[in-house]
């Protein structure tokens, strides 16, 4: 009995102290592999959910975004399709991730085959860097056919690849100029007489001599600055054909004119922190420090957030044009919602009807004004009652509605595969030399092309 | 019954020590999660990019050898040469600043000259437990044109610089948070050094007349050489693979005109952005052989390989 009780005792003893150092072993180890080694945690595992009504088919489906508003937006749209589809009930689990890491972890994602969620939202920025070879994205010409012939169809192209769109946009993004009413007055300025560029360059000169005011501020270390101008006279970083045209002399005389405004003529400066999102320039704006600048409509909800004493003063116009008669606009900024591949084929036609019903209705295209602020691709909205309030902001113009005869004279944007190198070297290079420095806008936009064309 | 008596024995016990009681099988289950978790994420991981330094990579998992091609690119690339400059300046402008100030400020809080010491101690160290984000805010205000750093520099009649707006002010900025932040843990890392030096001998030294500079020219700072050394190098580490400060400063990563684009950062663009594992490996590599060849010509210099 002393025998067996002992024995008993000593495995006993044994199967304790080997199940403490295995379980020290795996905590360690637990501990070891969370401590961010191997990269984030993967998200959270979908859970098929048996919620809904008895009918509709359950559709559970993994959204990234880096934008709040866009997950929110998305979200009260799933509520509403499914009020509406007797189909489907989608259930959105949107998880916002900063910018970057978004990015980066869908790279990884799409490349390694594995871990991406089914919608996800694509910077137009980093857009190219997915359509690079074999595309991990779903197309979506049955998504968009549907809507086509109401789209503005200069908003496609960013997200097209052989004229197959992968993404559908947020808004539309036209360019306009903005003005601060009460310094243009104060100089005798008639903001309505300023058709060209040239015109805009000699306004700039009377609100100079006139007021302690500049005309317009310019991006050093943003793009929206030199892009939009040259967009608009029938260049950009790609043309339709995916050929790199950086460096072409539409381009070059673009960037020259937008120099000559502050070297030149003396009628802009850099922008206070470097571009218009600085808490510095909004400050210098919302004093009445300059005039006027070029940005996306999507900068409006700026001036409402960021620059109160603006409220009331605010001129929304089209960009003057560089000859009378051409683009008075074209496209900055702009996020491509996607369909992943990594998808399960079983939620395939449901994702594709939401994304269509969320994006592109006519309900949604209004929310996409009154709920986010952006304006919409769509041409048959503008004459939306919802669209057609005057906005005491904006000098009680109806801001909106007057967009819409400018959709004709839009200039578009195109993308290739180094769009996002592309974007960069603009910035880092061309804007800041050009614009900073007073270097030559040929041979740095020559010098950006040149790397850019290195890559490959 | 007999096996029980027997069993008392330490002979016995030798024998009958089971498996998992061995010393070294337990030290083995203890160290082998740390093993593990090193050879795949470090070991593994950096064989890997060697190995993919020499290759052109297309997708994951999908390569073709391109021998030394990326290193024949990385020579002419003016993007990496700049990257390269701005490293070296910024590592050089840390090395500079944080190896004699901490020193000095050690040796300050050492000294009978400072009341409540620890307190001060305590404060330079707070930079440290800093959260980013914070930082980041913070240094944005204050190294804005019109920010406090501006103001206080307009004291003495300084016009304000353009620290986060101007090409060759990038990196000086990146140094000034550098300091901010690291000044506390090289003050901890001297005060250590400093607090093995005799006391006996600054009293000799000062009986034989000295001042507190003289003693601290001629005492401290050659007694704190294995110190000096050790913070020397871990600033190379730290400054040749910044990354962190240029993307709370400034976003993008790259800074006004790429005044503020740091090797990592590129090495990172490269890889995420343009999706070229094997260039990105390939800068990772020539980093790291930079890194190892600065910290042996500073161990040289300071006579680490020499017999005593």
């Amino acid at each position: 009995m002393v025998v067996r009780r002992t024995l008993a005792l000593a495995d006993a003893r044994r199967v304790f102290r080997l199940s403490v150092a295995l379980t020290a072993g795996l905590l360690v180890a637990a501990g070891c592999g969370g401590d961010g080694e191997g990269g984030e945690a993967e998200p959270e595992q979908e859970v098929e959910s048996q919620e809904g009504s008895g009918e509709k088919e359950d559709i559970e489906l993994e959204f990234w975004t880096f934008v709040d508003n866009h997950a929110d937006f998305l979200n009260a749209q799933a509520e509403q399709f499914n009020e509406e589809n007797d189909q489907y009930n989608i259930t959105l689990n949107a998880t916002t991730i900063e910018f970057a890491e978004m990015h980066d972890k869908l790279l990884v994602a799409l490349q390694s085959g594995t871990g991406a969620p089914d919608l996800v939202d694509i910077e137009i920025g980093r857009f190219a860097t997915f359509t690079r070879g074999e595309i991990p994205l779903h197309p979506l010409d049955d998504v968009v056919d549907p809507y086509r012939d109401e789209l503005v169809q200069e908003r496609l192209a960013p997200y097209e690849v052989g004229g197959v769109p992968y993404g559908i946009d947020y808004h539309l993004g036209a360019y306009v100029m903005y003005y601060n009413k009460d310094i243009m007055d104060e100089a005798g300025v008639d903001v309505d007489a300023i058709e060209t560029w040239d015109d805009y360059i000699e306004a700039g000169k009377q609100v100079v001599a006139n007021t302690d005011a500049v005309m317009a501020t310019v991006e050093t270390a943003g793009p929206f600055s030199i892009r939009g101008p040259m967009l608009q006279n029938d260049g950009g970083i790609y043309d339709e054909n995916n050929e790199l045209i950086m460096d072409n002399s539409e381009n070059v005389e673009a960037v020259e004119m937008v120099a000559s405004m502050v070297h030149e003529h003396g009628i802009a400066t850099v922008a206070p922190g470097g571009d218009h999102h600085q808490p510095a320039f909004f400050e210098s704006f919302n004093n009445g420090e300059s005039a006027s600048l070029w940005m996306p409509q999507w900068y409006m909800t700026r001036f409402r957030d960021q620059m109160p004493d603006t409220e009331g003063k605010i001129l929304v116009r089209p960009l003057p044009a560089f000859e009378p008669g051409g683009t008075v606009s074209t496209m900055g900024g702009g996020t491509g919602t996607a369909i992943t591949n990594q998808i399960d084929e079983s939620k395939l036609e449901a994702v594709k009807e939401f994304l269509g019903y969320a994006k592109l209705t006519y309900d949604a295209q209004v929310r996409l004004w009154t709920e986010l602020g952006f304006d919409p691709f769509r041409n048959d909205v503008y004459e939306d009652p919802a669209l057609s309030e005057a906005d005491p902001w904006f000098n009680n113009e109806t801001v909106m509605a007057n967009l819409q005869p400018m959709f004709d004279r839009l200039a578009p944007e195109y993308t290739g595969p180094r769009y996002p190198e592309a974007s960069t070297a603009l910035i880092e290079i061309v804007a800041y030399e050009v614009l900073e420095e007073g270097a030559d806008a040929q041979e740095t936009l020559t010098r950006a092309t040149e790397q850019v064309r290195s890559l490959d | 019954m007999e096996t029980i008596t027997m069993g008392n024995t330490a002979t016995k016990d030798r024998v009958r020590t089971p498996f998992f009681h061995h010393p070294y099988v337990v030290a083995a289950v203890f160290l082998l999660p740390f093993l593990i978790v090193f050879g795949v994420f470090r070991i593994w991981a950096v064989a890997n990019a060697v190995v993919m330094s020499f290759q052109e990579m297309e997708g994951i998992g999908v390569a073709r050898w391109t021998g030394f091609d990326n290193y024949v690119r990385l020579l002419s690339d003016a993007t990496f040469i700049t990257a390269l400059k701005n490293t070296a300046f910024y590592t050089a402008g840390t090395l500079l600043i944080l190896i004699p100030l901490p020193l000095v400020l050690a040796a300050v809080l050492r000294s009978s000259l400072v009341a409540r010491a620890s307190a001060f101690r305590s404060t330079i160290f707070l930079p440290v437990l800093t959260s980013l984000v914070v930082v980041g805010v913070v240094f944005s205000l204050l190294l804005a044109t019109n920010g406090l750093l501006n103001s206080f520099l307009g004291l003495f009649g300084v016009p304000p610089l353009r620290w986060l707006e101007a090409r060759n002010l990038a990196v000086p900025a990146m140094i000034i948070m550098a300091v901010w932040r690291w000044t506390g843990i090289n003050v901890i890392y001297f005060t250590t050094g400093l607090a093995n030096i005799p006391r006996d001998m600054y009293e000799s030294a000062a009986v034989d007349g000295a001042g507190a500079i003289r003693k601290f020219w001629n005492i401290s700072v050659p007694l704190s050489k294995p110190i000096i050394l050790f913070v020397t190098v871990l600033t190379i580490f730290g400054g040749m693979q910044l990354f962190v400060e240029p993307f709370i400063l400034w976003g993008t990563g790259g800074g006004p005109g790429q005044g503020g684009l740091s090797v990592v950062v590129y090495l990172y663009r490269t890889a995420f952005t343009s999706f070229q594992l094997g260039y990105a490996s390939a800068i990772g590599v020539v980093l790291a052989l930079i890194i190892v060849t600065l910290s042996l010509v500073v161990l040289k210099v300071f006579g680490f390989f020499k017999r005593d």
